[in-house]
């Protein structure tokens, strides 16, 4: 009874909307969250990820369109009713209280018996790894320390939804790395469904089962770290989630699956992902794109715009009839200098088609 | 739940407080419009001498009108003692007061005070009297070189400028008992020329009735328009005022008592307003530095009472100079012919 | 994991509010009783069947007030509910009209029927004569009432409204209710006597010509006679307003720019005019400025010229109010000159302005909030400021003191005073409006919530120079005031004979021995301990309504919110007058039939008093992360759980000082309470009135002296109080926390003085 452990259930959005006012938030989103799955909502600022949370925790009330948590119906249940727990961006602990009282308030509103609380309060700490700190109050703990307070207190309470809002965002850099992979960590053990927002890309491909990214209040893509960052849907997706040079390109003709694609002088065959011949887009991310001797062929030919040496790699812009383009060359024995006329190749794979 | 908690906090609180005064056995409420230590005595000493509670409130005379008449539909107080005479008998007219003819103690007082009760339809009685007059404070007079007033027509020569005070005849019926005074003693064109000249003279127009004696006394003004007993009170205080009767000849009023209709306790109610018109009561108010006189014939005066037969008395026309046309055509012709010019 | 509620039995927050209601109809005494409830003789007095204490029950069961009756059957309904649960349609329906009819048909028969039978004659005609009586409302009623109010709030819940919380529905439920019945509606009874005519008709045309009349709007004064008393209220409460928003500028920049050592001290002079009761300081002028004042006596005698009598009227009026309201001032714009953000002023610098142009460019402008919002109060205080314009006020007439005698003087016309509340309402509206117009179109936020390493610029020199001797020269007059103040209490006959005395405190606070005991004989003694008890009664009353209000204000959202914050705010700018105008009005017969009991004086508080809780709980509160509360609620607990398990507690500095303030503003309130004292509940100020009206100064300032001490020690205890709880926070925030409670909490100080 006193270990923690996991009612891991899943979510289910329907068409769900939200509005403030004239204010669109989250625009008919449908969204289909596995139990014992860490799903990241990721996206810029105001694109509607939070809200999207927050819905999810009840905190607040969908305009339109369902919500299941488990296959229940929860659209109109406010968040003290629904099993659904959350860590703040802020953390949210409560100043007056003890770490202990933090850890144990949820469980007192929950029906667990008075005598089982500090048991289970204290294993909570212990999986967190805060044995020895039931006593002190939030503000003698750091930054890392309180975070964990905060996933302890959420944790206790077997949630079937466990909800992360940037929990990461107050902390340095370092513990960043550290305290994603315990969370990811405790998350795989107890086979937790967590879902958890955050506009930082690395961090989401560092601990999503799966990404859903969010732009203007839409779903932009939905998959794994890796189709997000292999496959991206659209030139926004493909920006946002590490870099990449967007460039207009036409379809000519598709067979087999494969277009053929031709970007001026260039011509390319690649995976036609649904695509039909006539304008689309292609994203190259810089590291799929080579700097070759100028006039090789089937290269986009241009002038070296801008030159850095970083040791590990070298970085160029060079300039084309098609706009700049960024390159991340891991040829660091001839760097090339300003202004000399090169030709860009595009690996066999890495670039992809996106929609138009 | 909240609410459970807020209605508990609220009960206890409004328990505390929830004695309403709806017929406690042995009490009477009364509402007393004189000086505050002279409704103290009266309060316990007939607690003293009957063992009934009183309940006392103390506001002037116009606010306990206007309070009794606010309270007609559920009468709060049982008897209204003192107070200038014209409220008294407003609220006879108004039906706010009972009838009460068959006192025993009629037969004790002046007829000054049984007429009140005559010209009320036996509403209410008179419980003392007081003549008009004005003091003057002598410091001032004497720093300032100004020949003592004692006269009417003194107070509007022009050396007098800026120095008297009487009330507004709006808001205090002592103002008002001046204004019908004067009109009763030089017909009404010429009290109104006269108040026009007096106009000139008034620093300041006061709220309430005893307000320009008081500032006598402090000496912020010369010389205050008032009821001659208030002015005696404030020479007994210590103050240097002395009071003057103003030759011409002067109005009064007679302080009056009412029973309130549809009291809570009535027979208290008349057992209060048997006692207090007994001599032996009304003795006693100089002992509260009150100095109005009796109206129970048979009471000792003080000597520091004007001496009523010395004051040239008006034949004051309480119904007429009562009513409520009269008081409102005579106070809409100050306020437009007096009030309004320059000064 | 979270224990699912099962829907066996009833709901149980609706089995308890239909307890309640069976308690209020079946249980005990409908009517209000002659006697103490909590003394319980009732039960002795023949209960449940005698007609005076009985349960509305027992009267309908006996053929008695069958109007009654209805309640019974509405009271049977919510059983129908039993088993079904929250989110069955009938639940939340069934609830909201037994809710509605019930009170509906409450107030329906409360005013319908009255003393004498119908209240209206069509119901004559309709129903014939009915031969019964109404008395006032008990606590049977008033439990049967709530719990209507409650159901149909829990109904509005189940159907959705708010989030489905029940808690906060009911909350609303609660303000509206309250609000409506103790304020909107006595101020509405009393507005509609605008429109009477004095031969007891409804009339337009003499309104408007009472409201456009020259009394009110004349121009005379420009010509030699006097101005209407609307603008000389107008003209006064600007100049007031103007001249305190300068002189908090004055202090607030000598506290906090220059150096000053005493910032401490200065800000202790601020809760003087707080805990001074009203008419102190008028008197204390008259004392040294009037005809007869030491100070005219010494100029005169000096100078050899003619003492006059310059201080009656604007003059005095002007000094006094602002002796009175400079500290309020002070208490708004210190918060705003130190939240400026000092990193702006620097960024200027940096930019090659000088100290002046700094100051005029940049610090100046972004205190225009606070600026307006001094302003705005001054202007406020002034013109519901009754007690200096009743003794210094001359001939320069005000509405505040016109309320009170078209009300009380000779002329007892109601009429004419619910003409001049209305004009009075009108401009304290219009000031807030225009403040909030003003205001409106910038931003004006400089924290950021964010550290702020900068360090505020000094002042220009001269300008710190100016502000030194102005501030100086201001500090030692109130110093000098109040030093009178004392001194008037302990000399046998101010102005006559200055012999020191401890006569007048004797007279009014002796203790003597009898032999039943220590015996208060002293004159004030009923007075003050009736002042202390319905102020301590009020005081955590008004603290919770008001805190509640913040709570709803800040943290929840709702339909009509606006109309909500402006009709918890409304009292803030009614006049003390109107009010207790109103309640004697409207509170004087059944249903509800207050005036001669404490209650009336409690009511009369908690909802005049109400806007400085709200304000208090809406400035601490907005400092608190909203994600507490939401984690509380992500946690399991409910809205009512949160509220009281993380709000409460991470409000008590600002619960204190709405305590405080509402103790210290029952205890010095006299506008209102003019009205309503009564025998056995007479109250300080209006003792102290009464003391004045007889010359006797030296009593009513010893009594005011006491007070002051006795207000001072309340507010000390507070200081230790919160001063000595830390809460676990960063310090430097918590101590923000509390250094911007106390800024804010008097925002609302108005109509105080009042």
């Amino acid at each position: 009874m006193n270990e923690i452990r996991s009612n891991a259930a899943s979510v289910k959005f329907e068409n769900v909307t939200k509005r403030y006012g004239s204010f669109t938030a989250v625009n008919n989103v449908s969204l289909d969250i596995e139990a014992g799955k860490l799903v990241t909502l990721l996206g810029p600022s105001g694109c509607g990820k939070t809200t999207t949370l927050r819905m999810i925790a009840g905190l607040e009330m969908a305009s339109e369109g369902k919500i299941l948590i488990g296959g229940k119906d929860v659209t109109r249940l406010p968040a003290t009713d629904r099993d659904v727990s959350m860590v703040f961006q802020s953390y949210a602990l409560f100043p007056h209280m003890t770490v202990m009282e933090n850890v144990e308030y949820g469980l007192r509103f929950s029906g667990v018996p008075k005598k089982d609380i500090p048991q289970k309060a204290q294993a909570g700490l212990d999986l967190v790894g805060l044995a020895n700190f039931g006593h002190r109050l939030p503000s003698e703990l750091s930054g890392g320390q309180q975070q964990r307070v905060a996933v302890a207190r959420a944790l206790v309470l077997e949630p079937q939804v466990l909800l992360f809002d940037e929990p990461l965002s107050n902390l340095d850099a370092k513990l960043r790395r550290h305290v994603r992979e315990e969370i990811r960590e405790i998350q795989q053990n107890l086979g937790l469904t967590v879902v958890y927002v955050t506009h930082d890309q690395e961090e989401a491909l560092a601990v999503s089962d799966r990404i859903v990214v969010m732009n203007n209040a839409v779903i932009a893509q939905d998959g794994t770290p890796r189709d997000l960052y292999e496959a991206p849907a659209n030139a926004f997706v493909a920006d946002f989630i590490g870099e990449a040079n967007i460039f207009d390109c036409e379809i000519e003709a598709v067979s087999g699956g494969i277009a053929t694609v031709t970007l001026g002088p260039v011509t390319l065959k690649l995976p036609a992902r649904g695509q039909s011949p006539g304008k689309a887009k292609l994203a190259a991310r810089p590291r799929r794109i080579e700097v070759a001797k100028a006039r090789t062929p089937n290269t986009l030919p241009g002038k070296i715009a801008k030159s850095t040496y970083v040791g590990s790699h070298a970085e160029y812009v060079v300039s084309t009839d098609r706009g700049e383009i960024f390159i991340i060359s891991q040829d660091v024995d001839h760097v090339h200098a300003p202004d000399t006329e090169v030709g860009v190749a595009f690996a066999r794979s890495g670039p992809v088609l996106i929609g138009a | 739940m909240i609410s459970r908690k807020l209605l508990l906090a609220a009960s206890v609180a409004f328990g505390a407080l929830s004695t309403t005064t709806i017929a406690r056995a042995d009490s009477v409420t009364l509402y007393c419009s004189a000086d505050e230590a002279w409704c103290q005595q009266l309060a316990r000493g007939f607690e003293q001498d009957t063992g009934i509670t009183v309940d006392m409130t103390r506001k002037s005379s116009g606010e306990t009108f206007a309070q009794v008449k606010a309270e007609s539909a559920n009468p709060k107080g049982d008897v209204w003692w003192g107070g200038t005479g014209d409220p008294h008998l407003q609220a006879a007219a108004e039906d706010l007061t009972e009838v009460y003819a068959d006192s025993p103690m009629r037969a004790e007082l002046y007829d000054w005070a049984i007429k009140q009760a005559e010209a009320s339809g036996n509403r209410t009685i008179g419980v003392y009297s007081g003549a008009l007059g004005f003091g003057y404070n002598k410091d001032l007079i004497a720093k300032n070189n100004l020949p003592e007033p004692k006269c009417w027509a003194d107070l509007i020569k022009p050396e007098y400028k800026g120095h008297i005070q009487v009330a507004n005849p709006n808001s205090s019926g002592t103002a008002y008992t001046m204004l019908a005074t004067l009109v009763q003693l030089m017909g009404e064109d010429k009290a109104f020329d006269y108040l026009k000249a007096l106009h000139k003279n008034i620093n300041q127009y006061t709220k309430s009735g005893s307000a320009p004696i008081k500032a006598a006394g402090l000496g912020e003004t010369t010389i205050g328009i008032v009821f001659l007993h208030d002015a005696v009170a404030q020479t007994v205080a210590g103050f240097p005022i002395e009071p003057i009767a103003p030759c011409e000849g002067t109005g009064y009023e007679i302080g009056s008592m009412s029973l309130i209709k549809g009291a809570r306790n009535p027979e208290e109610a008349k057992k209060f307003y048997d006692w207090v018109l007994q001599a032996k009561v009304q003795e006693k108010a100089a002992e509260v530095n009150s100095f109005q006189i009796p109206s129970n014939k048979n009471a000792k005066v003080s000597d520091k009472v004007p001496d009523i037969s010395k004051i040239k008395l008006i034949d004051y026309d309480f119904k007429k100079y009562g009513s409520s046309e009269e008081r409102k055509r005579l106070l809409s012709k100050w306020d437009n012919d007096v009030a309004s010019l320059p000064q | 994991m979270r224990a699912a509620n099962s829907p066996t039995g009833l709901h149980p927050t609706v089995l308890l509010w239909l307890a309640v209601g069976w308690i209020g109809y079946a249980v005990l005494p409908w009517y209000g009783l002659d006697d103490n409830f909590f003394l319980l003789g009732w039960l002795t007095d023949g209960y449940p069947l005698n007609d005076d204490v009985a349960p509305a029950l027992f009267l309908n069961l006996q053929g008695q007030k069958l109007w009654l009756a209805p309640f019974a059957i509405l009271l049977a309904l919510p059983l129908l509910l039993y088993g079904r649960p929250k989110n069955d349609p009938l639940f939340g329906k069934l609830l909201m009209i037994v809710g509605a009819l019930g009170m509906a048909w409450f107030f329906m028969q409360g005013f319908g029927i009255g003393l004498r039978g119908w209240r209206f004659e069509w119901l004559n005609l309709l129903f014939g004569k009915l031969d019964d009586r109404q008395f006032g409302m008990g606590y049977g009623a008033l439990l049967t009432v709530t719990a209507f109010l409650f159901m149909f709030c829990i109904g509005l819940a189940a159907r959705g409204a708010v989030g489905g919380d029940v808690f906060v529905v009911s909350s609303i439920g609660f303000v509206i209710g309250t609000v409506g019945v103790f304020i909107f509606m006595p101020v509405l009874q009393m507005l509609a006597n605008a429109l009477i005519t004095p031969e007891g008709n409804y009339s337009l045309g003499s309104f408007i010509s009472k409201i456009f009349s020259e009394r009110l709007w004349s121009l005379g004064c420009f010509t030699g006679t006097r101005c209407g008393v609307a603008l000389n209220s107008l003209f006064l409460a600007i100049l007031v307003g103007v001249l305190t928003t300068l002189l908090g500028l004055v202090f607030a920049l000598v506290a906090t720019r220059t150096g000053f050592k005493y910032g401490k001290l200065l800000r202790a002079l601020t809760v003087l005019p707080i805990i001074t009761p009203p008419f102190v300081i008028g008197l204390a002028i008259i004392l040294l400025f009037g005809l007869s004042g030491a100070v005219t006596q010494f100029v005169s005698g000096v100078f050899g010229i003619q003492p006059t009598r310059w201080v009656y009227g604007l003059p005095g009026l002007l000094i006094a109010q602002i002796l009175a309201f400079t500290p309020i001032a002070f208490l708004v714009l210190i918060g705003v000159v130190e939240g400026v953000s000092p990193s702006m002023e620097e960024a200027s610098q940096t930019l090659r302005a000088n100290r002046w142009q700094t100051f005029w460019n940049v610090s100046l402008p972004l205190m225009r909030p606070g600026l307006a919002n001094a302003f705005l109060l001054g202007f406020i205080e002034s013109m519901a400021d009754f007690g200096n314009p009743l003794v210094l006020g001359g001939n320069f007439d005000v509405l505040s003191t016109e309320i009170f005698f078209a009300i009380v003087g000779a002329q007892n016309d109601p009429a004419q005073a619910a003409v001049l509340a209305i004009v009075l309402l009108f401009f304290t509206l219009g000031a807030f409006y225009a403040q909030r117009f003003w205001l409106g179109r910038k931003s004006y936020t400089t924290m950021s919530g964010k550290g702020d390493a900068g360090v505020h610029p000094r002042l220009p020199a001269a300008l710190e120079k100016i502000l030194f001797i102005v501030a100086g020269f201001w500090a030692l007059f109130t110093v000098f005031v109040y030093a009178t103040i004392f001194y008037g209490s302990v000399v046998t006959r101010w102005g006559i004979d200055h012999s020191l005395t401890l006569d007048h405190y004797v007279k009014s606070f002796s203790i003597g021995r009898t032999e039943h005991g220590i015996h208060f004989s002293g004159a004030a003694w009923s007075s003050f301990w009736t002042t202390i008890e319905i102020a301590l009664i009020s005081a955590p009353l008004t603290a919770a309504i008001g805190l509640i209000t913040a709570y709803l204000l800040v943290r929840q959202h709702f339909k009509g919110k606006e109309a909500f914050e402006f009709g918890t705010m409304l009292s803030f700018a009614i006049p003390g007058t109107v009010i207790g105008v109103a309640y004697v009005i409207a509170f004087n017969v059944p249903p509800i039939e207050l005036t001669g009991t404490g209650i009336i004086l409690v009511l009369s508080f908690i909802f005049r008093n109400m806007p400085v809780g709200v304000r208090a709980g809406i400035a601490s509160m907005s400092q608190i992360d909203k994600s507490l509360d939401e984690s509380s609620l992500t946690l399991g607990a409910n809205s009512w759980q949160t509220f009281r398990k993380v709000i409460l507690p991470l409000l008590r500095p600002a619960i204190l000082a709405a305590l405080v303030y509402s103790f210290v503003r029952a205890m010095t309130a006299i506008s209102a309470i003019i009205f309503l004292v009564s025998a056995r509940y007479d109250m300080s100020t209006s003792y102290i009135v009464g003391r004045v009206e007889n010359n006797e100064y030296g009593i009513a300032i010893a009594y005011s002296t006491v007070l002051i001490v006795v207000m001072l020690i309340v507010i000390g205890l507070m200081q230790l109080i919160v001063g000595s709880r830390r809460i676990g926070r960063r310090g430097v925030e918590s101590d923000q926390m509390q250094s911007r409670t106390n800024v804010s909490s008097p925002v609302v100080q108005p109509s105080g003085a009042g």
